[in-house]
């Protein structure tokens, strides 16, 4: 198990400084600083329109920043295209399930592993015996990713057939075949009720452990917070408010003032 | 790509994990397997249909297969429209040019600088590929109706202007396009169209049952998610333009050589509608359906040039009001076309349940939400 605490020594897995972006003469992000290290469990939270989805769409690219870097493992990916961050190893959810609807769930977890794929397009559509073969083994490995969620029953179901609860776990699954190293995870537990939100912090917690994985999570479901993350930072109108262990945020008097909706003490000038 | 720790561990790998409850999931999913006896039936029917396809152009007389090969023709057309407009969701009304480029580059080549025929067919695919492509970039930038308007106006300035050129096309006489050596008579050259028809099934089946299928519908539906799959959208959607202007290429190299002349006047912008229309109904994203649809199409002046009560007289006037009020009737009531209608068959025949009630199978994912 890695470390509860955050040790100064972290080195920064992903590391956001002074990001900023404005959308017409809203400033959607002012300045934002944020670290994650390998291994941690990082929460986002913050009121509506804090940002948070914002900052995730700088940091796989969707979104080009106005100003600050985007580093992951060190190297300087702000101008990177989406795409590429994915095969790098960003692996990201939405907040309107990220999947392709009108395909079934095993489809989906094809698609999903598009970046690891090694034949090539010409390759596929002249129809070489490599690409056959590959093709067995990617669905192989998606019947891996269905076990491991339990997810097999609904194999060969339509994503807009699926509870939401399910396309959500499906999305994850998603998530976990293009075989990432850090997870955005954009508001997972909604939709599921308290019981559905505390199997997926263990799914969570045996993804980091089983899985090496770290992850930065937009999260509401304080329990969740509490549960799963190491670390929280608050955003609040496009700047962090403030960052530290969960138990200190929750008592953390500007946090409660920003949720409470009123004025934080020395909120943005 | 850049820098991965490659020895951690996955999910699907080696150290799939052994502790998930999980473990009878796999009994629990049953995954249908057709008995021997439902294999030989599904066997027998494959064997009519592509043996029947096979068997026509001899029992046919001459001059029905020189429809036959038309409609052929028209098929892959349609399998070439189906690409980009099925599987990539993007839209071409001028389709019709990069036929007809398939069409004069081919009869120019086996016309002007004496090469051979086999040598012309895939040059035409290629330029076709090439124009398509070329309004790929273009598209990059634009989706729906702008993106309508100018594939409209790429088709017709391309047939007004490039066509028009004497040196390239010989103008309003035609550039003459002979069939290769053995394969002059109708029937004959149907078993080269056959052959080459195929080829252009093979790769689209290859293409749907790959990353290249599965990047063009992921696309198709949201592009941010595909990027994050780590789909590069602007590389796949330029990729569906070419792909489907080198089916277009192949068809127009066919069709110049099936009327041994090409003719400007033959790519006009009625063309390129019949062909969106000919898609459409047949459903798509439906391989089967679209190939029914346009071929359908392709022979619908012969059908109806046989009743021979015609108020109003033209031919091309009906086949135009026929085409119309099919699309209208295909999107108020089956909007995934001919291909939804057969979809239990086609279901059925690639290993499946016929089962009438349960879900469509993935390649008729489009389901007429191509066209927008």
């Amino acid at each position: 198990m890695p470390p509860r605490s955050r040790p100064e020594a972290a080195v920064a897995f992903l590391e956001i400084e002074d990001l900023s972006i404005h959308f017409g003469g809203v400033r959607a992000l002012d300045g934002v600083d944020l670290k994650v290290g390998e291994w941690e469990i990082v929460g986002l939270i913050g009121p509506n329109g804090a940002g948070k989805t914002t900052l995730f769409n700088c940091v796989t690219g969707f979104y080009r920043p106005d100003r600050g870097r985007v580093r992951y493992r060190g190297k300087d990916v702000t101008h990177m295209r989406p795409h590429r961050r994915a095969a790098m190893g960003f692996g990201r959810t939405f907040q309107q399930v990220g999947l392709v609807r009108s395909l079934t769930v095993m489809e989906n977890l094809l698609v999903a592993q598009h970046a690891r794929v090694r034949y090539t397009a010409l390759e596929a559509l002249v129809g070489v015996p490599g690409a056959f073969t590959e093709e067995r083994e990617l669905r192989r490995r998606a019947e891996g990713i269905l076990d491991f969620l339990e997810l097999s029953p609904v194999r060969d179901e339509r994503i807009q057939g699926l509870p939401y609860g399910a396309q959500k776990l499906v999305e994850l699954g998603a998530v976990l075949a293009t075989e990432p190293d850090i997870l955005l995870l954009d508001e997972p537990s909604s939709g599921m009720a308290p019981e559905e939100a505390r199997t997926l912090g263990e799914t969570l917690l045996r993804m980091r452990r089983e899985l090496e994985l770290t992850i930065l999570m937009i999260e509401h479901h304080v329990p969740l917070v509490v549960g799963v993350c190491d670390h929280v930072f608050v955003l609040n109108f496009g700047r962090m408010l403030a960052d530290g262990p969960p138990s200190e945020i929750q008592r953390h008097p500007e946090v409660i003032a920003a949720y409470l909706g009123e004025e934080a003490v020395d909120g943005p000038s | 790509m850049a820098s991965r720790t490659d020895n951690k561990r996955t999910v699907a790998g080696e150290v799939t994990p052994g502790v998930t409850a999980g473990a009878g999931a796999h009994e629990d999913a049953k995954v249908f397997r057709p008995s021997p006896i439902g294999w030989a039936a599904r066997a027998s029917f494959l064997l009519v249909v592509f043996g029947g396809l096979l068997v026509l152009p001899l029992i046919l007389p001459g001059y029905r297969t020189f429809q036959y090969s038309y409609a052929l023709i028209f098929a892959i057309v349609g399998l070439s429209v189906n690409v980009l407009s099925g599987y990539a969701g993007q839209i071409s009304l001028g389709h019709q040019a990069f036929v007809g480029v398939g069409a004069f580059v081919s009869g120019n080549l086996v016309s002007e600088q004496h090469l051979s025929f086999w040598l012309a067919l895939p040059l035409a695919a290629v330029s076709g590929g090439v124009a398509a492509g070329l309004l790929g970039l273009v598209a990059l930038r634009l989706r729906g109706l702008y993106l309508a308007l100018v594939t409209l106006a790429y088709g017709a300035v391309a047939t007004a202007s490039i066509f028009e050129i004497k040196s390239l096309t010989r103008g309003g006489a035609g550039m003459p396009a002979p069939r290769p050596a053995g394969f002059t008579s109708d029937r004959a050259y149907t078993y080269l169209v056959l052959g080459v028809f195929a080829l252009v099934l093979w790769v689209d089946w290859r293409l749907v049952r790959s990353k290249v299928g599965r990047a063009l519908f992921a696309l198709r539906e949201n592009e941010q998610v595909a990027a994050s799959f780590g789909i590069d959208v602007t590389l796949y959607k330029v990729l569906a333009f070419v792909l489907s202007g080198f089916f277009a290429g192949v068809a127009g190299s066919l069709f110049a050589h099936w009327r041994t002349t090409v003719v400007a006047s033959d790519f006009d912008f009625i063309l390129a509608l019949t062909f969106v229309l000919m898609a459409v109904v047949g459903g798509l994203g439906s391989r089967a359906g679209v190939v029914i649809g346009s071929a359908f199409f392709a022979l619908l002046p012969v059908l109806l040039g046989t009743v021979t009560v015609k108020p109003f007289g033209l031919l091309a006037l009906w086949v135009t009001a026929f085409g119309a009020a099919l699309l209208l009737i295909t999107l108020r009531f089956y909007p995934g076309g001919v291909g939804q209608q057969i979809q239990p068959l086609v279901r059925w025949a690639s290993g499946g349940r016929l089962g009438l009630n349960s879900r469509a199978p993935a390649e008729s994912a489009g389901g007429g939400s191509g066209v927008s």
